[in-house]
């Protein structure tokens, strides 16, 4: 008498039989020889287990009983997706509106064992199985499209700055995008017929519109400045804050103007928060949505909420500061303005001017957005072309 | 601000060259913007290398708007002396012009120098005229350009009035009368108002103050004696006044930010040595001077302690008082306070941006340097905040609509009326902007619908099929205000293409290989947003037509019971949008049918659960039985109708009714429709029996006979 073959052989040998399989004959024939009750070698193997030392016994005849199983799966798997091959006239993909009640599914655990086992292992996908003619794939065919949407790429850089800044234990805060004169203007040291006001070119509403505050709001936000404002005369200090959003401009569109864009500012007030602290801050803050070694730079400014201000540049993302088209030769790109927190700001808010000092910065996302991802046009932004779209991270 | 570097040099030593002198006025806060070619100043040869620089000045600093303000920047710079430009010595004779300021003009003119001067006009030489050319203005003659020329060089706008042209002799500084009109030099005819200062003769108006001159007394070639007027204008005023006639000019530029108060005089003295250098005229008797009430200069206290604190720096004591004096600040040494030194710092009347100490600060920061700031980092003295659920729910929903297959898009708050007029709800209204840039931004979007299906199209005119699109962002409206929501469009097919499911799709009658995207496909994105954010939506039939941008029938209501309420809450619409809709904005014919839904996310927060007071449920250790069953139901009876019959009668071992099959036609009968359920039963303490789910079975069938008349199929 041969050596027995052991239960890893007979698997081999009926994986490699259920390759060859061309026609439900050579199916059947398939079957006989495994599981056939004179000769199948899956029937042999579960009589040799009577004859197995008691140690052997118990193991060898679980491993016999669950390779039936699996076999008996596979042929009938097999069986169900040649008859799956022929698609029925009409078919539209419902289910037949005639399938009878009552039809029990079996249970849970019945369920989990159709995953596994020979049949899986020789037809890489669930059932239903590629019909028989064709066993051997053409694995360079395209796979199955998941389809996916994305964000948009100022969701993403804004997202970022978020974390970022989440990351330096600032909150994030959000405002109406709907303002009225006193938050948008007056309580950043801008009072009526300020000149400053002509930095910021507003759009303004005809009739005014009711909020959530008893002042009624009479523009579109320039700046989220007014955001910062709510929050300081609602929170007492310290304030460590962004206020990322939507603002407006009544500018004409063009390569780099669009009347609505995305900002970020950023509002810190405490005691002894110091000039140098805000340069250290943006410092990382464009290190890391950058590069590690981008270069700060600052450069005196006027702004009626801050003071002292400053405008930050980075060295060129092109260039690496060496010089090009981009940042005009110089070297650096604006990309921020900044500075300490104004006296009088702190005062419309009721802060104590003289024990707390703060800094604060605006940042347009769409600019930065620019810069990182090297896009063109600003407009590009708000066309929503799904070919620009889909090119950014998820 | 255009300045010549050889006009500056007159005023000041410039020790460095054109781009060092340029990188010192950026790093001063003067952005130099661009250095261009200086002309050929003829008879005033340069002294050095020659250039005009264009100087982006900051509001806050009008002094700098001259020649002199940039000088006394650059002598504070390099700590040279400022040569000041030859003033005329005032002819001690009495002034033939009587100036009045009247009481209601006091506040908007505190001081009016005024003189007279015969003249004999003339094109000013080649030198004036190219000086002013090169600082960008043009030049008309001798007379004129004198006056423009002390603008530029000392920062004061003047204006010369033809005497012989003005109606008694007289100046009178007074609010314009009502429906008086002026026509100014630009020739146009203004209609003024009552808040509106003019300059008037005895008759009428015949300059609107710090603006512009009249063009009745202009200086002409006829003209033999001219007023001149140096006068200072309250910024205010001077700025509505310009906004409102909509009139800037180099003066109400200037006034509007503010000139130097005690200049005037000043002003008029080089006026007189200008006229005198070039032969244009002579002054005929004195200055009057009217400044009923001089204005004290502003005294600020500086602190060395507080210059650290904001800075962050240590700045030399020394440092201070010397850069202040040299900036033209007035400085008192005060008491030492905690062991640092104190002053008393009395700005200049051009310094009209110095207020309080902080503005001294800013000035030592700018001479110190800014590239002299080390970086520090700020202490975190309590932890921040958890981030706020608004936004932890918006990062959420992206994340369930990008898995679902929808790109963000963002697009503009304000659209064209037309766009957002289809998705004003009945008794709403748009909001309007008062001045819109163009009718393309008129309103402030009604709905996000508008602004994504403007997307859509654009997608699909430049030849995508598939477009799936969603906004979050906030929507206007006059009876809700300002609204957040979140709105997503669907059209194309249902699932993406691919070469294996011909077999699938081959022989239907869908037309192509995968069928187009419908309802459904839109409300399982919609119950799958909402899911995520803890709520159980129900769609219901909108009574009546639904909402008029949809197809009558074809759209639903999506509501929800906001926790401890029994009663549902509307979230918002789902459905299919009504073609006209989308035809009026450019969507090419044969596209096929859009799906589009918008919620309002304030609601759907009411109604949804808080996710981080989730319990988890252990998995179930018992089977399941499923149970199918198929009916005959009239058909217009809702899905829903039938799922809440077997709820009710069910125990609470059914624990999911699921519809799987609709079917109307052949086999059915007439105005019938077939629905297929599967029905899951679970018990969570023991396996159910077969005969328990039978029972259950009959007792469903019972009442969906009688409470339906339903046929078993």
């Amino acid at each position: 008498m041969a050596p027995l073959a052991t239960v890893e052989d007979v698997r081999a040998a009926f994986a490699a039989g259920l390759r060859d399989v061309a026609s439900p004959a050579d199916l059947q024939e398939l079957r006989n020889r495994f599981l056939g009750r004179k000769r199948g070698a899956v029937t042999a193997l579960l009589r040799s287990v009577a004859e197995a030392s008691p140690d052997e016994r118990r193991e060898l005849g679980r491993q016999a009983n669950a390779l039936k199983q699996e076999i008996e799966q596979a042929l009938a798997a097999r069986r169900e997706a040649s008859a799956a091959d022929a698609p029925t006239a009409g078919d539209d993909g419902r289910h037949s509106p005639t399938e009878k009640p009552a039809a029990a599914e079996g249970s849970a655990g019945a369920e989990v064992a159709r995953g596994s086992g020979v049949h899986d292992r020789i037809s890489g996908r669930g059932a239903p199985a590629a019909p028989l003619s064709s066993a051997v794939l053409d694995v360079t065919l395209p796979g199955r499209e998941v389809r996916v949407g994305h964000r948009h790429p100022l969701t993403a850089v804004r997202e970022e700055i978020e974390e970022i800044f989440t990351g330096l234990g600032f909150e994030v805060v959000e405002g109406p995008e709907v303002e009225d004169d006193y938050h948008n203007f007056e309580a950043l040291n801008m009072p009526p017929e300020h000149p400053a006001r002509d930095m910021q070119d507003t759009l303004y509403l005809d009739a005014p519109l009711r909020t959530r505050s008893d002042r009624p709001g009479t523009l579109l936000r320039t700046h989220t400045s007014g955001v910062q404002i709510r929050y300081m005369e609602t929170h007492e200090p310290p304030v460590r804050i962004i206020a990322p959003g939507v603002v407006y401009r009544r500018d004409t569109p063009d390569l780099t103007h669009s009347p609505m864009f995305q900002q970020v500012e950023g509002l810190l007030v405490d005691e002894d928060v110091t000039m140098t602290d805000l340069k250290g801050t943006l410092e990382c803050f464009l290190q890391r949505l950058f590069t590690p070694d981008t270069q700060v730079m600052f450069r005196p400014s006027f702004f009626p909420y801050t003071e002292p201000s400053a405008e930050v540049f980075m060295s060129c993302v092109f260039c690496r500061g060496d010089g090009c088209a981009v940042c005009k030769r110089t070297g650096w790109l604006e990309v921020l303005g900044s500075g300490m927190v104004h006296p009088a700001v702190l005062e419309a808010v009721g802060y104590d001017s003289e024990r707390l000092t703060g800094w604060a910065f605006g940042v347009g996302i769409d600019r930065l957005a620019i810069l990182k991802y090297r896009v063109q046009d600003i407009r590009a932004f708000y066309e929503n072309d799904l070919q620009l779209l889909e090119q950014f991270p998820l | 601000m255009r300045i010549l570097v050889s006009w500056l040099r007159e005023i000041v030593p410039v020790p460095v060259g054109i781009d060092d002198l340029a990188e010192a006025l950026t790093r001063h806060g003067f952005e130099v913007s661009s250095v261009d070619p200086a002309p050929e100043i003829p008879g005033r040869p340069a002294a050095g290398p020659d250039a005009v620089l264009d100087l982006e000045i900051t509001t806050n600093r009008p002094d700098c708007l001259s020649v002199l303000g940039i000088a006394r920047e650059v002598a504070a710079i390099y700590a040279n002396p400022l040569r000041w430009p030859p003033l005329a010595e005032p002819p001690a004779a009495n002034a033939e012009v009587a100036v009045t300021i009247e009481e209601a003009g006091a506040a908007a003119c505190p001081r009016y120098a005024s003189s007279l001067a015969d003249v004999r006009v003339a094109p000013s030489p080649a030198w004036m005229a190219a000086r002013l050319e090169a600082a960008g203005v043009r030049p008309i003659n001798g007379v004129v350009d004198v006056t423009n020329y002390v603008m530029l060089e000392l920062g004061h706008p003047m204006h010369a009035f033809d005497l012989d042209r003005l109606a008694g002799a007289e100046l009178r500084v007074r609010p314009a009368r009502p429906a008086e009109t002026v026509r100014t030099l630009d020739g146009e005819t203004r209609a003024l108002g009552d808040d509106m200062l003019v300059i008037a003769d005895a008759e009428r108006a015949q300059a609107v103050a710090g603006v512009m001159g009249g063009a009745d007394s202009e200086v002409t070639g006829a003209t033999a004696r001219v007023a001149l007027e140096s006068a200072w204008f309250d910024p205010i005023s001077v700025r509505r006044t310009s906004r409102r006639l909509a009139l800037s000019t180099d003066a109400s530029y200037r006034f509007e930010r503010g000139a130097d108060i005690d200049a005037p005089v000043r002003a008029m003295r080089r006026a007189h040595a200008l006229l005198a250098e070039i032969g244009a005229g002579a002054p005929r008797g004195g200055i009057a001077d009217c400044y009923p009430a001089p204005r004290t200069p502003t005294t600020v206290a500086l602190r060395h302690a507080r210059i650290g604190r904001v800075l962050g720096i240590d700045v030399a004591p020394d440092f201070v008082p010397v850069i202040l004096e040299r900036l033209g600040f007035r400085i008192e040494t005060g008491p030492d306070e905690a062991g640092a030194p104190t002053w008393r710092v009395t700005a200049p009347g051009h310094r009209v941006d110095v207020h309080r100490e902080i503005d001294l600060i800013e000035e030592v920061a700018r001479h110190h340097g800014y590239h002299r700031l080390p970086s520090t980092f700020p202490p975190l003295r309590r932890p921040p905040a958890a981030p706020a659920d608004s936004l932890e729910r918006r990062r959420l929903l992206r994340r369930v609509l990008t898995a679902g297959g929808c790109s963000e898009a963002i697009t503009y708050g304000f659209i064209e009326e037309a766009a957002g007029r289809p998705f004003v709800a009945g008794g709403d209204e748009l909001v309007r902007l008062a001045n819109p840039l163009s009718e393309t931004y008129a309103v402030l979007r009604p709905a996000l619908l508008p602004g994504l299906v403007d997307a859509l199209v654009y997608n699909r005119r430049r030849g995508r099929r598939d477009i799936r699109l969603f906004e979050i962002g906030r929507r206007f409206s006059a009876a809700a205000g300002e609204t957040p929501g979140v709105a997503v469009v669907v059209a194309g097919s249902a699932a993406p293409e691919h070469w294996g499911d011909g077999q699938r799709w081959r022989t239907g009658d869908r037309g192509g290989r995968v069928p187009p995207a419908d309802f459904y496909d839109l409300a399982g994105i919609v119950e799958r947003l909402l899911d995520a954010l803890g709520v159980a939506p129900a769609f219901a039939a909108p009574a009546g037509a639904g909402p008029a941008w949809f197809v009558p029938g074809r759209s639903a209501v999506v509501q929800a019971s906001a926790p401890g309420e029994g009663t549902l809450v509307t979230l918002g619409h789902a459905g299919q949008l009504e073609p006209a809709v989308a035809a009026a904005r450019g969507l090419p014919a044969g596209s096929g049918a859009i799906h589009a839904a918008e919620l309002d996310l304030d609601a759907v927060v009411r109604a949804g659960g808080d996710r981080r007071r989730l319990v988890a449920s252990p998995p179930p250790r018992f089977p399941a039985i499923v149970r199918d069953i198929a009916i005959a139901v009239e058909r217009t009876l809702p899905a829903a109708a039938v799922r809440e019959t077997i709820r009710a009668v069910a125990p609470d071992s059914l624990v999911a009714v699921r519809a799987f099959d609709r079917y109307e036609g052949p086999g059915i009968g007439e105005g019938q429709v077939s629905l297929a359920f599967r029905l899951t039963f679970r018990r969570g303490d023991r396996t159910l029996t077969d005969a328990e789910v039978q029972r259950t079975m009959r007792e469903i069938g019972t009442a969906l006979r009688t409470t339906h008349q339903a046929t078993f199929r």
